[in-house]
C-alpha cells in the first residue's frame, strides 16, 4: 500500500462489486507498472482512453471504493504520477482523469483525500506548477478529472480551498481551443453545483448570500463583462449561455437580473463586442424555461440588440426569435423584418417601380442600399446566403410568421436566380451593381435553388409558379450551371412538379406541369450526355423519380416516350463511370416495370425488347468489374420479382435459379445479401406470405401453404436457393451470414407446422450434407451440394443450430477483440514492440 | 500584417483524423477531413463542433481541400458532407476522385461489418459527396472565388497525392498533406517551387527517422517472402485494396519474373482489375521509369499475379495470396489467417498500420495464443512479420522541403509531439524561421510582426509598399543584377583553357545533381555561377579563376569557391 493512504475499510468488501473479472485483475498490475515506468512508453494513444472508458463503465456500475480496495496497484500509479520524473504527458493526463472519475464517488473522495492524493494531483503542487503542464494533454486531463470529480459538497469544499477556480478562470485563455472550452465547461458546472445547495435544499434567492464558489464564479464573469478585450468578454457570455442552457432553477434569473445590465451595456459599445456568442446568450436565456422573460426585460434587450447588430450578426438571433413559442408580436416583426431585409433590398433594386418590393422589409436601416457605400462581393453574398438559408430553416415550422409572405419571397428567389444566371434586367444602378455581384455566383445559387424548392410547399400566383417554372429551365438548359447546381435545380424542379395543382381525383401531371414537362425533356437529353458524370448520374436520379410518381399518367409516358430519353438511358447502362451505371440500372428497372422503355410499338417488338433488358442487366451482373452497378441489378431484380414483373412472371425459377447463381458467387457482399433477399422474396412467394415483412419474424404463418410442404419446396430447391443459404451462413462477411440465418430461421418456422413429409434424418444425403457444411464452417470450400431434395433440406435445416448461429453472428465482429481483457493483453504487449509501425497510417 | 489561423480539429500532435482549419485573409479553407480508425464512436471523426457554433457551415467554410485518399485524411468526408451538412465545394486531385469512393466503401463495410454503428454514412451518401468534389490538375491555379485561389503541387506518398498552396491576395500558406521526398518504385518524389509561402503547414510522421532506405526494406521484404515459399510455406499479406497493395505488386511480379519462380501469387479481392485500371488511368502520376516502361510493358498488367479464388487456399503446395482487410480484423484476410496459422511453415506479411483491438495488431504485439469467438483459442505458429513500405517524409525530406518552398514559418503536423519538438528546433536553428507545433484546437499566433520586403513607392502624396517585380513594372525599370564575385588562385602551369578544363572535369565529378557546362568560350558555369580561367600577371604558374555569381545561389557560390580553394585534383599524366 502506498504511503499515507490507509487501506480502504474492508466493511465494504460486503456490497456487491460489478468491478472486473478476475483475468482483467491479474493483468491490471502489471499495466499499471508498464504505465508508471516513463521507459516504456504507450504506443497507442487511444488504448489509453478506451482504458479510460471502461473505468467509467466499472464505476458507474459499482463502487470505487471496492475498485481500489481489490486493485492497489491503481493507488500505485496515482501516487506515482506525485514523483518528480519524466512521465509521459499522455499517462499524466490519464492519471488525472482516473483519478476524477474515481473521486466522483464522495466515499472514494474521501479516501483519496486521506492520502493527500487530490491536493497533490490537483493543486499547486502537482503538475501544475511544474514542466508537464506545458502539455495541452494534461491541461485537458487535468480539468476533465476535475470535472469528473466535482459531483458532491465534499468536491466542492475541495475545489474551493485548493485554488483550482482561479486556475480554471486563467485557462479560460489557454492558447488551446479545447482546453480553455472545457475550462468554460468546467466553470459552468461547478457554479451548478455550489448553487444545489449544502443539502440538497435550494440556495437563497439573494445573490448576496450565494455560497463563496459561487459568488467568486459570478465575479469572474462580472469582471470579465466589464473588460475591454474582446476574448474575456466571449468567454462570458459562452459561460452564461451554457449556464442558461443547463440550469433553469430559479436562481439563474436571479443571475439574470443581476447581469443583465452588464450585457446590455455591451450593446453601447461600437462595434458590439462578441456579437456571435451574445446572440447565443440572448437566445439561451430567451428559451430557458428558469426565466420569465418579460419580468427580465429580456425582450427590451432582445429588440435593442436587433437593431445594433449590423445584418449579418442579426440574423442568427433574428431566426432564433421567430423559433420562440411565446414572444411579442412586434418583436417578432421587427426580427422578421430583419431576415426579409437582403431580400427586400434585391427585390427593391430589380423593381420598375422603386419603393414596392412587397416583402415587409421593416423599419430597420436598408443595409445592402442606403448610407453605406455599396457593399462589397463578399458581404452581399454572405448576408442573401443566410437570409436565404434562415428563411428556409423557418419555413416548415409551425410558428413562422402569418401571414406568410409566400408570393414576393418566391419573387425574390427567382429575381436571385435570375441575377446570378444573367436573365435579370435591371432598372436602376444599384440592381445593375447587383447583377456584376451576382453573376455566375454559386454559392447564392446554392442557396436561392434550395430556398425555391422548400417554398413550392407553399402556393404562389400562376404568374409566379410560371416565372419558377421558366427560372429552373433556365438553369438546367445553361450550359455555365456547375453539377452541384445542376443537382439542386433537378430536386426543386422535382418538389416543384410534385407540388403542381392537380385535377380532382387524377394524379396526373396538371395542363401547365405538361407543357414545361415538354420543354424539359429535350433539357434531359441533353443532360444525359454531358461529359460530366455527375451531371448525367443526377440526371438519372431525377427520370427515376419522376417515372416513380407519374410513369403511370398517360400525359407523362406519352411525353417521356416520345423523347429520346429511355434510349439514352439504355446506352447510359455502359456508361465508363461505375456510379453512372448504377443510376442507369435503376432508371432502366424503373422505366421497364412501367412499360417506359420504348416508343409505342406492336406488343411483339415490345416483349423483344424487355428480354433484351433483362439480358442486359445479367450481363452487367455477371461482369461488371465494379460493385454499384452490380448491386443496383439485384435491387432491380429483386423489386421485378416482388411486383411480378412481366419478363419475371414468364418463368421466375429460370429467373431467380439465373440470378441466384451469379450474385452466390460475386465477390461483393452487398450483391451476396442483395441475393439472399431475392431469394427471400422468392421464398415467401413459394410457401405464401408471411404475417411480417421482418425477416427476423419466426412465427408460423397463418396460412400453411397450398399443397404438399415437399412439393412446395421443390421449385426452391430446382433454383439452388439452399446451396446459396447453406454456404452463405459461414460467408466471411458477416452481413451476408445474418441474412442467411435469417432467411433459413424464417423457413424452418414455416416448415414447422406443416405436416406431410418425412424427415430422412439419416439418409447418407443429409450426412453429406451435414460434413459439406462443416467442411466450410472450418473455413475450406468444396464443391455445391449439387441438387437437394426437399427432405434432406428440412432434415439439415432441423440439426442447424441456427439461433445459436444468429446470436454469435448478433454480436459485433470485434466483440472478442474489444474486450477490457484483450485490450489490457494488448496494451502489455504492446510495450516496446510497437515503434515506427504506429506512425505508418494505412 | 497578414492574418493566418490555424485550428487544428485532427492533425495537430496526433496521427490519424487530419483535419485543419486554415483562416486566411478572412477566407476559411479545411484541409483534409480525416477519421481515426483506432475508434469506434464518435470520436474517430474531427470535432466540428469548433466550427459549427461559427453558424451554417456552408456560409462558414469557403472550401475543403482533400491531399490524398487515405482514410486519416479522407475518411470523414462523407459524414462531413452529407450529415454534419457542409454543403459547398470539395477540392481533390483527380486521381484522388477515382479512388476515395472506394476506400470510403471497403471502410463503410468495416462499420456495418461491427454492431452499433448507427449514425453512419450510406453508399448514396458516399456518391452525393463525390458530386461535390471538383478534381484538380497539377500546378493549376483554380479560382475558388475572386479573393482565394488553390495551386495542387506533386506530394508522392501515394496515387494522387497532392501538396496545397491556398492564396488570397499576397498571403498564402502550403498544406503538405504527407509526401515523400524520395521516389519509390512507382511514384515520384513530392516538389514544389520557390513559392514562398507566409506560413508551410507540414506533416512530420518521421520528424526525427533518416529512415533507412526503401530499398532495403524491399530487399528484406522479398527475401522474406521468397524463404518462406523455398521451404514450402504459404505467404498472406493482408492490404488495403488500392495503394501498397500495387506497390508490393509490382515489387514481387518484377521478382517472380527475375527468379524464374513459380510459386502462385494470388490477389483476393476482385479489385486488383480496378485499382491496376487507375494506375493505367493515372500514368502521368508515377514515376518516370513506369511511364518510360509503359509503352513496352505496363507495370501493372501482372503476368505471375492472378485473382483468387476462396477454394484455392486449401491447395497444397506454397502460395502468396493478397487478402483484405489489411489488419485482419474480419472478412477474407482473416479467414484465411485461421486457415493457415497453425502451421510454422506459413508466414503472414503486415505491411501497415493495425489498431488496438484487431488481430493484425495482437500478432504484432507478439500474441500467440488469440482468444476467438466462442472462445476458441487460435495458437499462432505461423511466422509473423511487419514490414513498413510507408511514404512519409523523413527529418531530412522534411528540411529539403522547408528549403525548397522558402516559407516564413513553419507549422508540424501529423506526428508525434516529443519527435516534432526536435524538428521544431531544427528548423528554427537552420531556416531562421518559426516553427509551431499545436495540439489540436490550439491556435498558433501566426500575427507575430515580421519582416516585408518590398519597394515604397511615393506618388499623389500617398505610399504605397509594392513587391519589387510590381515597382519595376510600374516605374518601366528593368531589374540590375548584383553579382557576388571571387578570385581564387590556382597554381597550375597549364594554359587558360586547359586549367578551365580540369576545373570543368572536377566540377563535373563532384556536382553530380547541378548543371554544369563547359561554354565554348572556355568558361565554365554550374547554375548561374560562371567561372573563368586568366592567366596571373606575374605568376606564370598560377592561374587566377574568377568566380561570380548571383544573390540568389548564394549558398552554392560559397560552396564552389571554397572547393576551388583546396585546388584541383592531380590530372593523369
Amino acid at each position: 500500500m502506498t504511503e499515507g493512504l490507509p487501506v480502504p475499510s474492508a466493511g465494504l468488501a460486503g456490497i456487491s462489486s460489478l468491478t472486473m473479472d478476475p483475468e482483467c485483475s491479474q493483468l491490471l498490475p502489471a499495466l499499471c507498472a508498464v504505465l508508471a515506468d516513463p521507459r516504456q512508453p504507450m504506443a497507442d494513444d487511444t488504448c489509453l482512453e478506451k482504458l479510460l472508458d471502461w473505468f467509467k463503465t466499472i464505476t458507474e456500475a459499482g463502487s470505487s471504493l471496492l475498485l481500489l480496495q481489490e486493485n492497489p496497484c491503481l493507488v500505485e500509479l496515482l501516487c506515482h504520477m506525485l514523483k518528480p520524473q519524466d512521465l509521459s504527458s499522455r499517462v499524466l493526463s490519464f492519471s488525472l482523469r482516473l483519478t476524477g472519475v474515481l473521486a466522483a464517488q464522495e466515499d472514494c473522495f474521501q479516501y483519496l483525500q486521506q492520502g493527500e492524493l487530490l491536493p497533490k494531483l490537483f493543486g499547486e503542487a502537482g503538475p501544475l506548477g511544474g514542466a508537464a503542464w506545458t502539455s495541452p494533454a494534461v491541461r485537458s486531463g487535468w480539468i476533465q478529472g476535475l470535472r469528473s470529480l466535482a459531483q458532491h459538497p465534499s468536491a466542492l469544499h475541495f475545489l474551493a480551498h485548493c485554488g483550482a477556480v482561479d486556475t480554471i478562470f486563467s485557462l479560460q485563455e489557454d492558447s488551446s481551443l479545447f482546453v480553455a472550452s472545457a475550462a468554460g465547461q468546467l466553470l459552468v458546472h461547478i457554479l451548478g453545483l455550489s448553487m444545489q445547495g449544502p443539502a440538497g435544499g435550494p440556495p437563497s434567492l439573494q445573490a448576496g448570500d450565494w455560497p463563496a464558489c459561487a459568488q467568486k464564479i459570478v465575479g469572474h464573469i462580472e469582471e470579465s463583462l466589464r473588460a475591454t478585450a474582446t476574448p474575456q468578454i466571449t468567454q462570458a457570455l459562452n459561460v452564461l449561455t451554457t449556464t442558461f442552457g443547463h440550469y433553469h432553477d430559479p436562481w439563474t434569473q436571479v443571475l439574470w437580473v443581476q447581469l443583465s445590465p452588464l450585457v446590455a451595456g455591451l450593446l453601447e459599445k461600437d462595434p458590439v463586442p462578441a456579437a456571435h456568442s451574445l446572440v447565443d446568450l440572448l437566445l439561451s436565456v430567451a428559451r430557458s424555461p428558469g426565466l420569465s422573460s418579460s419580468s427580465c426585460g429580456l425582450w427590451e434587450t432582445l429588440a435593442q440588440t436587433l437593431s445594433h447588430l449590423s445584418p449579418t450578426q442579426a440574423g442568427p438571433l433574428a431566426l432564433g426569435i421567430l423559433k420562440l413559442q411565446d414572444c411579442p408580436q412586434a418583436l417578432r416583426a421587427q426580427a422578421f423584418a430583419v431576415l426579409l431585409q437582403p431580400l427586400a433590398c434585391v427585390l427593391k433594386a430589380m423593381a420598375q417601380d422603386p419603393g414596392s418590393s412587397g416583402v415587409p422589409d421593416g423599419t430597420v436601416g436598408d443595409s445592402m442600399t442606403a448610407g453605406t457605400p455599396l457593399p462589397s462581393k463578399a458581404a452581399c453574398v454572405g448576408l442573401l446566403c443566410r437570409s436565404l438559408a434562415h428563411l428556409e430553416l423557418l419555413l416548415p415550422l409551425p410558428q413562422r410568421p402569418c401571414p406568410w409572405p409566400q408570393a414576393p419571397l418566391l419573387g425574390a428567389a427567382v429575381t436571385l436566380l435570375q441575377l446570378c444566371g444573367g436573365s435579370a434586367r435591371p432598372a436602376c444602378d444599384m440592381g445593375r451593381h447587383l447583377c456584376t455581384l451576382l453573376l455566375g455566383c454559386v454559392r447564392v445559387q446554392r442557396a436561392a435553388l434550395d430556398f425555391l424548392g422548400a417554398l413550392s410547399d407553399g402556393t404562389g400566383p400562376r404568374e409566379l409558379v410560371t416565372q419558377v417554372f421558366a427560372v429552373l429551365l433556365e438553369y438546367l438548359r445553361s450550359p455555365d450551371s456547375s453539377p452541384t447546381v445542376l443537382k439542386k435545380a433537378f430536386q426543386a424542379t422535382f418538389r416543384w412538379l410534385l407540388s403542381s395543382p392537380k385535377t380532382p381525383g387524377c394524379w396526373d401531371l396538371d395542363p401547365h406541369a405538361l407543357l414545361f414537362l415538354r420543354d424539359l425533356l429535350p433539357v434531359l437529353q441533353k443532360r444525359l450526355c454531358s461529359p460530366c458524370w455527375e451531371v448525367r448520374d443526377s440526371s438519372l436520379e431525377f427520370l427515376t423519380q419522376m417515372a416513380r410518381h407519374w410513369g403511370g399518367q398517360a400525359g407523362f409516358r406519352h411525353a417521356l416516350l416520345a423523347s429520346e430519353v429511355p434510349k439514352l438511358t439504355e446506352q447510359l447502362l455502359r456508361d465508363p463511370e461505375s456510379y453512372v451505371r448504377a443510376s442507369a440500372v435503376t432508371a432502366m428497372g424503373q422505366l421497364s416495370s412501367q412499360g417506359l422503355c420504348f416508343p409505342p410499338a406492336g406488343p411483339e417488338h415490345h416483349g423483344g425488347q424487355q428480354k433484351s433488358l433483362l439480358v442486359e442487366l445479367l450481363h452487367i451482373l455477371s461482369t461488371d468489374s465494379e460493385g454499384f452497378p452490380r448491386r443496383a441489378v439485384m435491387q432491380v431484380f429483386t423489386q421485378w420479382l416482388r411486383d411480378s414483373h412481366a419478363d419475371v412472371a414468364g418463368d421466375t425459377e429460370q429467373f431467380v435459379a439465373g440470378v441466384l447463381q451469379v450474385a452466390s458467387q460475386d465477390l461483393d457482399w452487398e450483391v451476396r445479401a442483395q441475393g439472399l433477399e431475392l431469394a427471400l422474396v422468392f421464398l415467401e412467394q413459394t410457401l405464401g406470405q408471411p404475417r411480417s415483412h421482418c425477416p427476423h419474424a419466426v412465427t408460423p404463418p397463418v396460412e400453411a401453404p397450398v399443397g404438399p410442404l415437399a412439393q412446395a419446396l421443390q421449385p426452391l430447391c430446382r433454383v439452388r436457393l439452399f446451396d446459396f443459404a447453406f454456404r452463405a451462413l459461414f460467408d466471411c462477411d458477416r452481413p451476408v451470414a445474418q441474412k442467411s440465418c435469417d432467411l433459413l430461421l424464417f423457413l424452418r418456422a414455416k416448415t414447422a407446422s406443416s405436416s406431410g413429409l418425412q424427415e430422412s434424418r439419416s439418409s447418407p444425403d443429409v450426412a453429406s450434407v451435414e460434413a459439406a457444411l462443416q467442411r466450410w464452417q472450418a473455413g475450406d470450400q468444396a464443391q455445391p451440394l449439387g441438387d437437394l431434395e426437399p427432405e434432406v433440406v428440412l432434415a439439415v435445416l432441423r440439426s442447424l443450430d441456427l439461433e445459436g448461429l444468429r446470436g454469435a453472428l448478433a454480436e459485433s465482429s470485434d466483440h472478442v477483440e474489444k474486450s477490457p481483457q484483450s485490450l489490457l493483453q494488448d496494451m502489455l504487449a504492446t510495450v516496446g514492440v510497437l515503434g515506427e509501425n504506429e506512425a505508418d497510417c494505412y | 500584417m497578414p492574418e493566418i489561423r490555424v485550428t487544428p480539429l485532427g492533425a495537430g500532435q496526433d496521427v490519424g483524423r487530419s483535419c485543419i482549419l486554415v483562416s486566411i485573409a478572412g477566407k476559411n479553407v479545411m484541409l483534409d477531413c480525416g477519421m481515426h480508425m483506432g475508434f469506434n464512436d464518435d470520436r474517430r471523426f474531427p470535432d466540428f463542433s469548433y466550427i459549427t457554433r461559427n453558424g451554417r457551415l456552408t456560409d462558414f467554410l469557403d472550401c475543403v481541400i482533400i491531399s490524398h485518399f487515405h482514410l486519416d485524411h479522407c475518411g470523414a468526408l462523407p459524414y462531413f458532407s452529407e450529415m454534419v451538412g457542409y454543403d459547398g465545394p470539395i477540392y481533390m486531385t483527380h486521381p484522388t476522385q477515382a479512388i476515395c469512393p472506394i476506400l470510403l466503401e471497403d471502410y463503410r463495410k468495416i462499420a456495418v461489418d461491427k454492431k452499433g454503428e448507427a449514425n453512419f454514412f450510406t453508399s448514396q451518401m458516399i456518391k452525393d459527396c463525390m458530386k461535390k468534389v471538383v478534381a484538380v490538375h497539377l500546378h493549376q491555379t483554380v479560382q475558388v472565388d475572386d479573393e482565394l485561389e488553390i495551386k495542387a503541387y506533386y506530394a508522392g506518398h501515394v496515387l494522387g497525392a497532392a501538396m496545397f498552396q491556398i492564396k488570397v491576395g499576397s498571403e498564402s500558406v502550403v498544406y503538405t498533406g504527407d509526401y515523400n521526398m524520395t521516389p519509390d518504385r512507382h511514384l515520384g518524389a513530392a516538389w514544389i517551387d520557390k513559392c514562398r509561402p507566409n506560413l508551410l503547414i507540414t506533416e512530420s510522421t518521421y520528424a526525427t527517422t533518416i529512415r533507412d532506405s526503401k530499398r532495403c526494406r524491399e530487399r528484406d521484404f522479398l527475401k522474406k517472402v521468397h524463404e518462406a515459399v523455398e521451404h514450402g510455406g504459404k505467404v498472406l499479406i493482408p492490404v488495403f485494396a488500392l495503394g501498397r497493395a500495387q506497390e508490393l505488386c509490382i515489387l514481387l511480379e518484377t521478382f517472380w519474373e527475375r527468379m524464374n519462380l513459380k510459386a502462385p501469387i494470388y490477389f483476393s479481392t476482385g479489385l486488383t482489375e480496378k485499382a491496376n485500371h487507375y494506375y493505367k488511368l493515372f500514368i502521368t502520376w508515377t514515376n518516370q521509369k513506369i511511364r518510360k516502361t509503359f509503352v513496352q510493358r505496363n507495370m501493372f498488367e501482372f503476368k505471375h499475379i492472378k485473382a483468387f479464388d476462396r477454394a484455392f487456399a486449401d491447395n497444397p503446395g506454397p502460395m502468396v495470396v493478397f487478402a483484405t482487410p489489411g489488419m485482419l480484423h474480419a472478412g477474407q484476410s482473416l479467414q484465411i489467417f485461421r486457415k493457415w496459422a497453425g502451421n510454422e511453415k506459413n508466414m503472414v506479411i503486415m505491411p501497415g498500420y493495425c489498431v488496438q483491438g484487431t488481430v493484425g495488431h495482437k500478432i504484432l504485439s507478439g500474441q500467440r495464443k488469440l482468444e476467438m469467438e466462442g472462445r476458441q483459442v487460435l495458437e499462432v505458429k505461423m511466422q509473423v512479420e511487419y514490414m513498413s513500405f510507408s511514404a512519409h517524409a523523413d527529418a531530412k525530406g522534411i528540411m529539403q522541403l522547408v528549403g525548397q518552398a522558402e516559407p516564413e514559418s513553419v507549422l508540424l503536423v501529423h506526428g508525434e509531439a516529443k519527435k516534432m519538438e526536435f524538428l521544431k528546433q531544427k528548423i528554427e536553428q537552420e531556416f531562421r524561421v518559426n516553427c509551431y507545433m499545436p495540439a489540436n484546437g490550439l491556435l498558433p499566433d501566426a500575427k507575430k510582426p515580421r519582416l516585408l520586403h518590398g519597394t515604397l513607392i511615393m506618388k499623389d502624396s500617398n505610399f504605397r509598399l509594392v513587391s519589387s517585380e510590381q515597382a519595376l513594372k510600374e516605374l518601366g525599370l528593368a531589374e540590375h543584377q548584383l553579382r557576388f564575385t571571387c578570385r581564387v588562385h590556382l597554381h597550375d602551369p597549364r594554359k587558360e583553357q586547359e586549367t578551365a578544363m580540369r576545373v570543368y572535369s572536377h566540377l563535373k565529378s563532384v556536382l553530380k545533381d547541378h548543371c554544369v557546362q563547359h561554354l565554348p568560350d572556355g568558361s565554365v558555369t554550374v547554375e548561374s555561377i560562371l567561372i573563368q580561367a586568366a592567366a596571373h600577371s606575374e605568376d606564370p604558374g598560377t592561374k587566377v579563376l574568377l568566380v561570380s555569381w548571383t544573390y540568389q545561389d548564394e549558398e552554392l557560390g560559397s560552396y564552389l569557391t571554397s572547393l576551388l580553394k583546396k585546388g584541383l585534383p592531380q590530372a593523369p599524366s
